[in-house]
């Protein structure tokens, strides 16, 4: 049977303020505009997972390993936390939500079977997504 | 392509009137095609514009977002918002404003704005439950 990509959707919600240490305080006020001031989001994370359905379950994945996972890897590092801040796994990073996307890929590869995790989308408002789909992709 | 690449997608509305009708068919040849939209009418779009590329190493971001809206302001949403589409200069050859064919025409006024390389895929929603999408590069395999 041939392969099944499942995306399931996780939310949290998280301060941040765009800075980089690399430019000075008027440039980044200039490119980052309101985003430089402190603020945060309801962050939601779309995780997409490739695998064949089992002959015996008909599922593809279990969720059930997928959230406890994602909750480790993830959420429990992020929710309620100020990013650009107070979570040592971003230090020294912009969270964009393009860094943030890359970020939580490499948190989350390694711990899930070997070559399934196919994407991560951070949608960080209604308006704007995130996604990447790791170093091979395209 | 290279790789390390980063999608970063952005929504936009807009409000415009359209009919399908074709000029050279009968009344009744158009109504039994089209059935209800030969009569003018209207949807709110979404337009949700996808970007991608690698992330620029200072400022964390593939494109400044605000600089994307401006562009898709300037070339697409002012252009389209509260407009008759048919009555649009990129419909008078005779292109009726379908959803697939407005999405083609917002990827031309794009394009050359944002670079072939940059924008990646257009979707574009007639209403809540219908929407087209368009790849405009030769190369894509699907996402």
């Amino acid at each position: 049977m041939s392969a099944i990509q499942l995306t399931r959707q996780y939310h949290f919600s998280a301060g941040h303020r765009l800075e980089s240490a690399s430019l000075s305080p008027e440039d980044n006020a200039r490119i980052y505009g309101q985003c430089y001031r402190q603020h945060g989001h309801n962050y939601l994370v779309e995780v997409t997972v490739e695998g064949r359905p089992d002959p015996i379950t008909g599922m593809a994945t279990d969720l059930g390993a997928l959230d406890t996972t994602v909750k480790r890897f993830i959420l429990d590092r992020v929710d309620h936390y100020d990013l650009s801040s107070t979570v040592p796994a971003l230090a020294g990073l912009t969270t964009t939500g393009e860094n943030l996307a890359r970020a939580f890929w490499e948190w989350l590869e390694p711990a899930l079977a070997a070559g399934t995790l196919r994407r991560v989308a951070v949608v960080e408002t209604d308006n704007n997504t995130f996604e990447y789909r790791g170093r091979a992709a395209r | 392509m290279s790789a390390d690449q980063v999608y970063a997608t952005r929504k936009f509305t807009f409000s415009a009137a359209h009919r399908y009708w074709r000029a050279e068919w009968s009344p009744a040849e158009n109504r039994r095609v089209f059935g209800s939209l030969t009569v003018p009418h209207g949807h709110n779009y979404v337009l949700e514009v996808t970007i991608r590329g690698s992330v620029d190493a200072q400022t964390g971001m593939v494109m400044d977002l605000a600089e994307l809206k401006r562009v898709v302001s300037d070339a697409v949403i002012q252009r389209f918002d509260h407009a008759d589409l048919n009555a649009d200069t990129l419909f008078a050859q005779g292109a009726i404003p379908t959803t697939e064919n407005l999405v083609r025409a917002a990827w031309e006024l794009l394009a050359p704005k944002l670079g072939q390389e940059r924008l990646w895929r257009l979707r574009l929603w007639e209403d809540p439950t219908f929407y087209v999408e368009y790849f405009g590069h030769a190369d894509h395999g699907g996402t």
